[in-house]
C-alpha cells in the first residue's frame, strides 16, 4: 500500500516538473522553429507526396486535400452574447463539413474578445498560441502587431494561385495598402460604402414636449438640450472617450491642407492640441456647467452604461449599430412606452459655421496578417479558407442562415428573415458578421445599390423603425462629400508605439479635467493640459509624424 | 568529530524514512514555491530586454538598464511612486492600528453570540471582491444618485463628490480599505489575545487595574511582538499595494492620486503590451519592497522586538 502510495506521489510530482520544464523551455523551442520555420515548411512541402507541383507555379495544389490533417486556427471576436458560443456552434459544424473535411483540414476558431482583442492577442503571440491570422480593424494596430515581429511575409501571387476568386475581388486593395516597410504584409476584407447602421436616435416624444424640431448643427442642439433641462426630461447623455479618437471631425475645417491632416488625424491617439480638439473640448465644457449632458459622464466607460442611461429615461440621446434583432427599443418601451424616436442628423454635431464632417473608412475592413508560426501548409489552408468563404453560396449561408428556416426568399431572390426562428442554425445577434468579416463588412450585391440597400435594411433596421434606417441611409448619402481617412502611414511610427498608452491616460485625465473647469478656467487649464500632453510623449509622436511625412511614407 | 556528524546524517535520515509521508507532503508546497514563484522569475530577464512576444525571452535583444532609464524619465513614473507610496502609508497609519483596537473592543465583549455575530459581519467586506466594492463604494458615494448623497440632500446639505474630487477619494478610498480589512486583520489579534495568560489579568485585578488599564498593560505589551512582526510584514507592502483596490474605485475624474506602480503596470503590461516597460516596474517595486523590509526589520531589532529575518 504505501509503496503504491509512494509511486503514485512521486508521478505526479515529476510530471508537475516536467510540465513546468517544458513550460519554461517553451518559448526557446518556439524561438528556433521561428528561425527555421521556412526550412521546415520546405522539408514538409517536399515530404507531400500527394500534393501535386503545378506545371506553371512553384505552389503545391491542395485541391485534392492534405495528406496529413492540417489545423487551420481561425479568430473570431467573442462579443459575450448570451448563450452563443463562438467556438462551437451550427456554423462551425457547417465550416467543418463543408470546408475542413474536403480538404482533410481541422477548422479550429479561437476566440478573441472583442472588448479586449489587443491584450488576448498579445497573450496569444506570448504563449505561442495565436491563431493563423493575425487581424484587428485598425491600421495603426496592425502596425504595432507588425512591430512585434509577430507576422510573416505573405506572396501574393501565391494568394491569387490558392483564392484566385478572392484575390480577383481584392487585388486591388490589397496590392494598394497590403505593404509595410517595402514588402507584403497584409490582406483585407472588402468594405462596400454602406456604413449607415451606426445611427444616432433622439427621443422625439421629448422634442414635441418642448416644441422643437430635430437639431441640425450644435447651436440648435444645444438650444434643444437647454430646454430639455429646463423641462426636466433629462440630458443629452455622454460617455468617456478612451480610444478610436474621431471626435474631433465635425469641429475640423473642411478641405485641410493635406500635411496638417496626415499629422494630427489619428484614430490610435487624440491630437489633444489641435485646434479642432480645443473646439470640442470648449463645446463640452459649456455643456457641462450648464448641466447639457451627464455630469458624472466619465464614469460611463461602456456602451451598456450609456445605453442603459437612455433605456432608463435619463438622457434622450444614443448611438449604436442597428440590427434587426436589437432590443434597445424594446427596453426603452418598456420603462416608457410613450417614447418616440427620430434619426439624429451627423450635422447635430457640428458647429454652423463647420461642415457635418465624419470619418470615411479606409475601402477594406479587417485587416490581416498571417501569423509568424504558419507553416507553409497553414497558409496554404488559410487562402483556400478565404477562397471558400468568398464563393457568394458560402458568404450567404453564413449571412443569412438556411432556407425555409432562418429566411425564405422573396420574388427579387433577397432573403426575407424569419425573426421568429430559434433552431440550431439561428445566427449570432450580430448576423455571424464576426465569421464572414474576413471577406466582407457588410452584405453586397455588387453594384446594384438599390438591391444591396434593400438586403441590409432586412438585416439592420428595427422591425416598425425601418424609418429611423432610411434616415440614416440619406443622412449617408447626403454628408458623403464630408467624409475623409485618416492618413495611413506605411512605415511603423515607433513613438506612437511607445507612447500610445501612456498617452491615452493622459488624455482621458486631461480632456475630464479640461471639460469640467469652470468656463472662466478653461482655456488655462486647456493650455497647462496642452503642455502635459506633449511632455507625456505627444510631441514625440508629431515629430515622427513629421518625419515621415517630409519623407513621403504616408497616403 | 566527522564520526559525529556522520552519526548525526544517519540520525537525520532515518528519522526522515520514518516520516517519509511528512516530506512528500512538503515537497507540493515546496514545488509549488519552487515552479511559481522562483520559476516565474525567469521572466525578470524581460527588464533588460527590447522584449518582443513573438521572439520570447532567448532572442529578443539584450538592451541593459535602457528601459530603466526610459521608465524613470516616464512622465508619470515619479507620480506613481508618490501615490503608492501615499495611499499604502494612509493605509498603514489607519489600517494597521484598527484591527488592533477592534481585536482589543471584541475582547471585552462577553455576550457570546452578539461576539459571534459581529466578528462575523466584520469578516464579511474581506471576502468580496473590490469590483463588487468598488460597485458599491459608487452606489453608495456617487455625487448624483449616490445613497449618501441622496440622504445628505434630504437632510438640507450640498452633495459631496466622495469619489470624483480628488481629496475626498483619497479620503474614501481610505475609509473603504479600512472597513474591508479590518474585520479581517483583527482575527491574528484575537488569537495572540486568547494567548495571553489569565493570571496576568488576575495580578492586575489584585493590583487594583479596572478593564481600562488591564487593556493597556497587560493586553497590549502581550501582543506587541505579533504587532510589530505585522508592521514589518506591512511595511514591505508599502512600495507595492493593491492593483484591484485603487482600479477599482478611480475614474477618469481623479487621476492625481490614482495613478500607482500596480495601475502603470496594468496600463503598460495588460493593455498597451508593453512587457519589459511593466516588468521594469515590477522589479523596481519588489527591490524597494524588500529594501523596506529589511529596514524595518533592522530597525525592529534594534528596538528589542525579535523581528523577522
Amino acid at each position: 500500500m504505501c509503496n503504491r502510495w509512494k509511486k503514485i506521489i512521486t508521478t505526479v510530482l515529476v510530471s508537475a516538473m516536467t510540465m513546468g520544464m517544458a513550460a519554461c523551455g517553451n518559448s526557446n523551442e518556439e524561438a528556433a522553429n521561428d528561425t527555421s520555420a521556412g526550412k521546415l515548411a520546405q522539408e514538409q512541402e517536399s515530404e507531400v507526396t500527394e500534393g501535386v507541383e503545378s506545371e506553371t507555379t512553384a505552389y503545391t495544389d491542395y485541391s485534392g486535400g492534405f495528406e496529413s490533417t492540417v489545423t487551420l486556427q481561425i479568430p473570431v471576436f467573442d462579443r459575450a452574447y448570451e448563450g452563443w458560443d463562438v467556438t462551437d456552434n451550427y456554423y462551425t459544424d457547417w465550416v467543418q463539413r463543408e470546408f475542413g473535411d474536403k480538404y482533410n483540414i481541422d477548422v479550429e476558431f479561437v476566440a478573441i474578445a472583442r472588448s479586449s482583442q489587443v491584450q488576448d492577442y498579445m497573450q496569444l503571440l506570448a504563449s505561442g498560441q495565436a491563431p493563423d491570422i493575425i487581424f484587428h480593424y485598425d491600421m495603426p494596430q496592425m502596425l504595432s502587431y507588425y512591430g512585434e515581429a509577430s507576422m510573416q511575409p505573405i506572396d501574393f501571387e501565391e494568394i491569387a494561385f490558392y483564392a484566385p476568386t478572392y484575390w480577383n475581388n481584392m487585388s486591388e486593395t490589397i496590392n494598394m495598402y497590403g505593404q509595410v516597410g517595402g514588402e507584403n504584409y497584409f490582406f483585407f476584407a472588402d468594405r462596400p460604402d454602406a456604413a449607415y447602421n451606426f445611427m444616432t436616435v433622439i427621443r422625439q416624444d421629448w422634442l414635441d414636449a418642448v416644441n422643437m424640431e430635430v437639431p441640425q448643427n450644435l447651436e440648435e442642439m444645444n438650444e434643444v438640450l437647454a430646454a430639455w433641462k429646463e423641462a426636466g426630461l433629462g440630458n443629452g447623455g455622454g460617455r468617456l472617450i478612451s480610444n478610436s479618437f474621431i471626435y474631433d471631425y465635425p469641429y475640423r475645417n473642411f478641405e485641410m491642407d493635406e500635411k496638417e491632416h496626415a499629422l494630427y488625424s489619428d484614430l490610435a491617439v487624440a491630437a489633444f492640441t489641435w485646434e479642432p480638439t480645443y473646439r470640442y473640448l470648449k463645446n463640452m465644457n459649456y455643456q457641462y456647467n450648464n448641466g447639457l449632458i451627464d455630469t458624472e459622464f466619465y464614469l460611463n466607460t461602456d456602451d451598456q452604461s450609456t445605453q442603459a442611461d437612455f433605456v432608463a429615461g435619463h438622457s434622450g440621446i444614443f448611438g449604436f449599430y442597428s440590427s434587426n434583432n436589437s432590443t434597445i427599443i424594446e427596453s426603452l418601451l418598456q420603462n416608457a412606452p410613450e417614447a418616440k424616436l427620430s434619426y439624429l442628423p451627423v450635422s447635430a454635431n457640428a458647429p454652423a459655421d463647420c461642415k457635418p464632417q465624419s470619418r470615411a473608412y479606409w475601402p477594406f475592413g479587417m485587416i490581416m496578417g498571417i501569423n509568424q508560426d504558419c507553416t507553409d501548409e497553414e497558409r496554404a489552408a488559410v487562402w483556400m479558407y478565404m477562397e471558400w468563404l468568398s464563393q457568394p453560396e458560402n458568404l450567404f449561408c453564413f449571412q443569412n442562415g438556411i432556407e425555409g428556416e432562418n429566411y425564405t426568399l422573396d420574388e427579387e431572390g433577397l432573403p426575407v428573415v424569419n425573426t421568429d426562428y430559434d433552431g440550431e442554425s439561428k445566427l449570432s445577434p450580430n448576423n455571424n458578421k464576426d465569421y464572414w468579416c474576413l471577406v466582407a463588412e457588410s452584405v453586397t450585391y455588387g453594384d446594384d445599390e438599390a438591391k444591396t440597400y434593400e438586403a441590409n435594411k432586412r438585416l439592420w433596421a428595427i422591425p416598425g423603425y425601418e424609418y429611423l434606417l432610411d434616415d440614416s441611409y440619406s443622412d449617408y448619402q447626403a454628408v458623403a462629400e464630408y467624409r475623409t481617412t485618416d492618413a495611413l502611414f506605411n512605415v511603423v511610427l515607433n513613438s506612437l508605439n511607445d507612447y500610445k498608452a501612456e498617452l491615452t491616460e493622459q488624455w482621458k485625465a486631461l480632456y475630464v479635467k479640461c471639460v469640467m473647469a469652470s468656463e472662466a478656467d478653461f482655456d488655462a487649464v486647456y493650455e497647462e493640459a496642452c503642455q502635459t500632453y506633449l511632455d507625456a510623449g505627444y510631441q514625440e509622436v508629431l515629430d515622427e509624424k513629421q518625419e515621415a511625412i517630409d519623407a513621403g511614407n504616408y497616403r | 568529530m566527522a564520526e559525529n556528524a556522520k552519526r548525526n546524517n544517519k540520525h537525520l535520515l532515518k528519522r526522515m524514512s520514518r516520516q517519509w509521508q511528512l516530506y512528500v507532503l512538503l515537497m507540493i508546497p515546496l514545488a509549488f514555491a519552487l515552479l511559481f514563484k522562483y520559476g516565474a522569475m525567469i521572466g525578470l530577464v524581460a527588464a533588460f530586454q527590447d522584449y518582443k512576444v513573438v521572439k520570447g525571452f532567448w532572442d529578443s535583444k539584450w538592451v541593459g538598464f535602457e528601459v530603466f532609464r526610459k521608465i524613470f524619465s516616464m512622465k508619470n513614473f515619479g507620480l506613481a511612486v508618490r501615490n503608492t507610496l501615499l495611499l499604502n502609508l494612509l493605509t498603514l497609519l489607519f489600517n494597521f492600528p484598527m484591527p488592533i483596537i477592534l481585536a482589543l473592543l471584541l475582547n471585552e465583549v462577553k455576550n457570546v453570540v452578539y461576539k459571534k455575530v459581529t466578528q462575523t459581519l466584520l469578516y464579511l467586506p474581506h471576502f468580496l471582491s473590490f469590483v463588487i466594492i468598488g460597485a458599491i463604494a459608487y452606489q453608495m458615494f456617487g455625487v448624483n444618485s449616490g445613497v449618501v448623497n441622496n440622504l445628505i440632500e434630504h437632510l438640507g446639505g450640498q452633495r459631496i463628490p466622495f469619489l470624483q474630487e480628488d481629496m475626498h477619494w483619497l479620503f474614501t478610498y481610505v475609509l473603504v480599505n479600512v472597513w474591508q480589512s479590518m474585520g479581517w486583520g483583527s482575527i491574528i489579534y484575537l488569537a495572540a489575545i486568547a494567548g495571553v495568560n489569565p493570571e496576568l489579568y488576575e495580578a492586575a485585578t489584585i493590583d487594583g487595574a479596572n478593564r481600562f488599564h488591564k487593556i493597556i498593560y497587560v493586553t497590549l505589551p502581550c501582543i506587541k511582538s505579533t504587532a510589530v512582526t505585522l508592521l514589518i510584514m506591512n511595511l514591505g507592502k508599502v512600495m507595492g499595494g493593491s492593483f484591484e483596490s485603487v482600479y477599482a474605485l478611480r475614474n477618469a475624474a481623479t487621476t492625481e492620486f490614482t495613478t500607482t506602480i500596480p495601475v502603470l503596470i496594468y496600463q503598460f503590461g495588460i493593455m498597451g503590451g508593453k512587457f519589459s516597460e511593466s516588468t521594469a516596474m515590477g522589479l523596481f517595486q519588489s527591490v524597494v519592497g524588500v529594501v523596506l523590509v529589511l529596514v524595518s526589520d533592522f530597525a525592529a531589532k534594534k528596538l528589542g522586538e525579535e523581528g523577522l529575518i
